[in-house]
């Protein structure tokens, strides 16, 4: 049996590299028509009136009159309309279309549809709450009772933009008389199905998505695309003809979905042998104008709490706060950046005020097979954290820079993270949200096709997946064809979210090409469906959030190395080492590829990235502003995996995609504490900040 | 409708700027971003345009009676790479922008440009550096400062084109540049400083600092300058405070979505004290 | 509208185009290339990255009228030599390329900067890449991959 392990080539390298690779913004149809979207100028206000010039022929304006069925996006909590109706809630909703065959002139046009507002006073902060969730373990209040020691903390995290290099952009067209395709940069290719159908009130037949290349999404073509496809679609509908948006990179950062900023408030209670008894926590999240999946990132930070330490007393509280600021939503981590931050400099802060050594203070907290997790489901798998720390430890040389560089004025330290990341879809979403399945079809000429939704968008799935097939079958890599998406081939086997590719669809992909195997027939042609089955263990209670949140969990430690300059007060990153346990890798260097990106953009998280609103305008809307690193931004990265195969993950696999960016924010951030001398509550430590906090006597 | 003139020579371009008004453009790293439109559409141009990038002839580095003469359509890649262009103009110019920036970005349309963050000028200024600009008409020579008037304004005549950039060779014991930007590549600064000094017969006899996107224009003060000539470097020292405050009140930052105006005061002055309290005797 | 003359992908060719066009709107639109990409319209990301006169520059800020007598070279171009071989390779076994938006533009770059300086230092490879942005694999795989090139085509730049 070849290892799933080893790397194979990517069966895309060629295309990727020759720019033969065909992305939404490369594909023309005959008689395509371009679409420019006209958004709200103000955060929010009732609409008084709208004047139009005198368009010229050929170009129609599109808006929530013309949709035919249901003017929502369809989305886990769908609240976002499609096109404006009297009212606008953020700068830059989309109030209408406007459709024609020549860009310039849709430029030109824009500008002269003049819309009436009446201004309504807008809201920003933590004030108006829409979603709120709680749940308790054990016993907080006797805990706290009990206590010796009692500190509370609170702990900030600011936007951040998935920033993919290619920017969101679809394409719609009839295809046929009653039936609308869809083209474009996308994670679900079911999603924006689903949610094309519900607006237009088509059936299955009727709407045809297909996936194209990808440049990157991380998140943020989760959800979004969605509310691009149902506006295109009713487009198409009113028009008949092939409809292209492509966003300019402005125009994308300034409205698409980003990371919730936060507000998290930890207080915990201390017994007089230094263990943390319980932690009280409330999660506040800036959900933007409208909620989309926000309840489901809520979920997912407030679950994250105890992060990789055991708490036996817990009382978490999360609130969704809706203001008149772009919508917020999905950005790999979902929730667990901002608590794993909160969570680890907690932990460190603690231990400084108890006069504890950090590192053996938490090491006496680290959860252990069989524990129970914060949401009083069970560590069911081993941990194998110790070793993960002491490896990350090792070749980082961090016990004896900590000792180096805790000297005062040294502007020199060393930060380590411990975290985790609960493998697939919160809660019991897998089993009542996605119900995937998936699809195997070999032909008479012995060539097996996987007919599943799952979008590589550079994570490796087309490879992945598709290798995962061949050694189950015992066939060459060349005899299995897994092709991008078409809604018209496949099933839905759920959205390329919450890591779980590798770990559910390929399990399932596994199983399908066991049945396949033992249903083999040469020269016959055979079809194999295979639906997901939530495990019988997996208990959850959606309404108490309690129970096994995840099937899985994936671990990791990073360690991260910095120099602070005392004149600029900037951060210079020296060097990042990584250990992970994401069970065991299938293909290590795919693997190790989402090791470095995940890193990347996770220390970024925490010094670099910064996007900031002001009376809902955001500030940063360009390269030049929103500063994610270059190629000089990085020291040299030293990655380890650690095998600690998950019965149930095919090839022993855990999740992997996001697990490699939830800690890095922490790890920079309690660097730079280090380096400075000063605690660091809030994220991103920008120069500015950092000589805030020095300047602060 | 939009003239687009890609002049044969330098003659030819002066007697088009004497019959019209034209935008010039040289590499168009700047102003090819600033007139952009929708991908796919043409940057809104409203004047006619004299395209200059080509001209060979403004193409050069030369050394001539103690100064250097840079053609002003010579690319930042080529003033990096050439033997006999300042060394702090190849030092500040190494942190500036990307290396495909740096191949059609021009020291001539960083001038016409302006810009408040624009480094390359913080050296000009910091080399006493004279432009000098042609028309039909004839040629002026103007102190670099003289030129630069405020953001994205110069003190050319609608008929004239920089013509070449010309710094005479000076020597200093000690040339610092330091650029404070949002990363460690490819950033536009928030704030700049360049200082150079020369010590004889342990006097300081020449002293020199500039300060980059913390006014519309670079900062340098000649006044506070001439003050410290012929100090000690101990003396100057022992003065510091009274020189952060001198330059403490002539800087302007201010707060936009890149940093704020108490960051980039409190930088510069540290990068200011830091350069005065490293000079060697 | 003017007569631009200029070389693309070693080919002489000749347009009726506005000059103030981008010349990656031309390479696109005109000339129906996928290679350069538009990623932010503002020369910050690479994507756009294409070689005029062998040196790397963004088209997305570059007019037609300055490709005037030159010779332009896009990764179409690009990808028919031996040396692009080497470095697909290269990134094949370094894992340089994840979902590949800013792939050509980083080949592009590694091309000027390899024939220019055919034994940079990481430092200088760093540099050389650093105008191109990767969102997807924190640029270690791609530095990597760039010295793997250098040792396998040894003798190419």
């Amino acid at each position: 049996m070849k290892d799933l392990t080893r790397s194979t080539p990517k069966v895309d390298h060629e295309e990727k590299c020759s720019g033969k690779s065909v992305f939404v913004s490369d594909i023309h149809l005959e008689g395509m028509l371009f679409a420019k979207t006209v958004r709200s100028t103000v955060a929010k206000a009732k609409i008084t009136g709208i004047s139009l010039p005198v368009l010229p022929k050929g170009y129609t304006i599109v808006d929530h009159k013309d949709v035919i069925k249901e003017n929502v996006v369809n989305m886990i909590f769908s609240d976002w309309p499609v096109f404006a109706t009297d009212h606008v809630n953020y700068i830059g909703e989309p109030i209408m279309l406007i459709v024609g065959p020549d860009k310039k002139v849709l430029d030109d046009l824009v500008p002269q549809i003049k819309i009436d507002y009446e201004l309504e006073k807008p809201e920003f902060g933590y004030f108006h709450s829409s979603i709120h969730k709680e749940y308790t373990k054990g016993d907080t209040k006797l805990a706290f009772f009990n206590s010796d020691r009692i500190i509370e903390e609170t702990f900030e995290t600011g936007y951040q933009e998935q920033a993919y290099i290619e920017p969101q952009g679809m394409i719609a067209y009839p295809e046929g008389p009653k039936k609308v395709t869809l083209i474009g940069s996308m994670q679900c290719p079911y999603y924006i199905k689903n949610a094309v159908m519900r607006t237009l009130g088509y059936s299955e037949d009727q709407v045809r998505v297909i996936q194209p290349s990808v440049g990157g999404a991380f998140g943020g073509k989760e959800e979004f695309p969605s509310t691009t496809a149902c506006q295109l679609a009713t487009a198409v509908v009113k028009i008949g003809r092939p409809i292209k948006m492509i966003f300019e990179r402005e125009e994308d950062m300034l409205v698409t979905t980003k990371r919730h900023p936060s507000k998290i408030t930890l207080r915990a209670a201390i017994d007089e042998n230094h263990k943390i008894q319980a932690i009280k926590a409330h999660v506040s999240m800036d959900g933007g104008a409208y909620l989309g999946l926000s309840g489901v990132v809520l979920a997912r930070a407030m679950i994250a709490v105890s992060a990789s330490y055991t708490i036996p007393h817990l009382d978490v509280s999360g609130d969704v706060y809706t203001t008149n600021t772009v919508p917020t939503g999905a950005f790999r981590g979902f929730g667990a950046p901002q608590m794993i931050f909160a969570i680890e400099m907690f932990m460190h802060h603690i231990a400084k005020e108890l006069h504890a050594d950090p590192f053996t203070f938490r090491l006496a907290h680290l959860a252990k097979q069989g524990d129970l997790t914060s949401t009083g489901g069970v560590f069911r798998d081993p941990i194998i954290m110790k070793e993960l720390i002491q490896k990350a430890a090792e070749i980082s040389d961090y016990h004896k820079k900590v000792v180096a560089y805790r000297k005062p004025g040294s502007f020199k330290g060393v930060g380590m993270s411990w975290f985790f990341h609960g493998c697939g879809f919160t809660g019991d979403g897998e089993s009542s949200h996605i119900k995937a399945r998936v699809k195997l079809v070999k032909d008479e000429q012995d060539h097996v096709f996987v007919l599943i939704a799952a979008v590589d968008m550079g994570q490796g799935a087309k490879t992945s997946l598709k290798r995962i097939v061949a050694q189950t079958l015992d066939l060459p890599n060349e005899q299995v064809t897994f092709n991008n998406p078409d809604t018209d081939q496949i099933l839905d086997s759920g959205p390329t979210v919450a890591s779980r590719t590798t770990m559910i669809v390929g399990g399932l992909l596994q199983r399908a090409a066991e049945s396949l195997k033992k249903a083999w027939i040469p020269g016959k042609k055979i079809e194999i469906i295979e639906k997901y089955q939530q495990p019988d263990y997996i208990r959850w209670n959606e309404a108490t959030m309690k129970g096994d949140a995840y099937p899985a969990y994936s671990w990791g430690v990073n360690v991260v190395e910095v120099e602070v300059s005392p004149i600029t007060y900037q951060v210079k990153v020296k060097g990042v080492w990584s250990v992970y346990d994401v069970g065991k890798a299938i293909d290590e260097r795919m693997v190790l590829g989402q090791a470095d990106g995940g890193i990347t953009q996770g220390i970024a998280y925490g010094y670099l990235e910064v996007m900031r609103h002001e009376e809902g305008k955001i500030k940063q809307k360009n390269f030049t502003d929103y500063i994610i690193p270059t190629s000089v931004d990085v020291p040299v990265y030293q990655t380890v995996l650690y095998e600690n195969p998950f019965p149930f993950g095919p090839n022993g696999a855990k999740g992997v995609g996001e697990l490699t960016l939830v800690g890095g924010a922490p790890a920079v951030a309690l660097a730079i504490e280090q380096a400075i001398g000063k605690k660091i509550n809030k994220i991103p430590a920008t120069p500015e900040f950092i000589m805030g906090l020095l300047k602060h006597e | 409708m939009v003239k687009h003139i890609i002049p044969a020579n330098l003659k030819s371009a002066l007697a088009y700027l004497s019959e019209g008004t034209f935008q010039i453009m040289a590499g168009g790293t700047d102003l090819m971003i600033q007139k952009r439109s929708t991908a796919g559409t043409l940057p809104h141009f409203e004047r006619d345009i004299l395209y200059l990038a080509n001209l060979e002839e403004l193409r050069y580095i030369q050394r001539k009676d103690g100064s250097v003469h840079i053609g002003s359509m010579t690319t930042l890649e080529e003033i990096i790479d050439h033997p006999d262009a300042p060394e702090l103009l190849k030092e500040v110019i190494r942190e500036m922008g990307s290396p495909a920036i740096r191949h059609a970005g021009t020291l001539g349309g960083n001038i016409g440009n302006a810009s408040p963050a624009g480094d390359s000028l913080v050296a000009l200024y910091l080399l006493d550096a004279q432009v000098l600009l042609s028309s039909a008409e004839g040629d002026r020579l103007l102190p670099i400062e003289n030129v630069i008037l405020g953001v994205r304004k110069t003190a050319m005549k609608p008929n004239e084109l920089i013509h070449e950039i010309i710094i005479s060779e000076a020597k200093f014991d000690q040339v610092k540049w330091v650029k404070v930007g949002g990363r460690q590549a490819d950033a536009i600064s928030k704030v700049s400083f360049a200082g150079a000094y020369r010590v004889s017969n342990h006097q300081v006899v020449d002293f020199r600092l500039a300060f980059g996107a913390i006014s519309i224009t670079v900062l340098r003060n000649r006044a506070i300058e001439k003050k410290y000539e012929n100090h000690s470097v101990a003396e100057i020292n022992e003065d510091l405070p009274e020189i952060l405050k001198a330059y403490n009140a002539l800087i302007s930052p201010i707060d936009d979505q890149r940093s704020n105006k108490i960051y980039r005061r409190e930088v510069a002055l540290n990068i200011a004290k830091d350069f005065i309290e490293k000079m060697k005797e | 509208m003017s007569n631009i003359t200029f070389k693309l992908n070693h080919e002489e060719v000749s347009v009726e185009l506005n000059p103030s066009m981008r010349l990656l709107d031309a390479l696109r639109d005109h000339f129906h290339l996928t290679g350069p990409k538009e990623g932010c319209g503002e020369g910050e990301c690479g994507a756009c990255s294409v070689l005029v006169n062998g040196k790397l520059v963004n088209s997305c800020c570059f007019p037609l009228a300055n490709v005037q007598g030159k010779e332009v070279l896009t990764i179409e171009g690009y990808s028919k030599t031996e040396r692009y071989h080497v470095l697909v390779e290269a990134f094949a076994h370094e894992g340089g390329s994840q979902c590949g938006i800013c792939t050509p533009g980083m080949l592009i770059a590694a091309e000027s900067l390899l024939t220019k300086n055919n034994h940079p230092t990481d430092e200088e490879i760093r540099i050389g890449i650093s105008g191109n942005l990767c969102r997807c694999t924190g640029y270690n795989a791609i530095i990597k991959a760039i010295q793997r090139a250098i040792k396998q085509g040894a003798g190419l730049w």
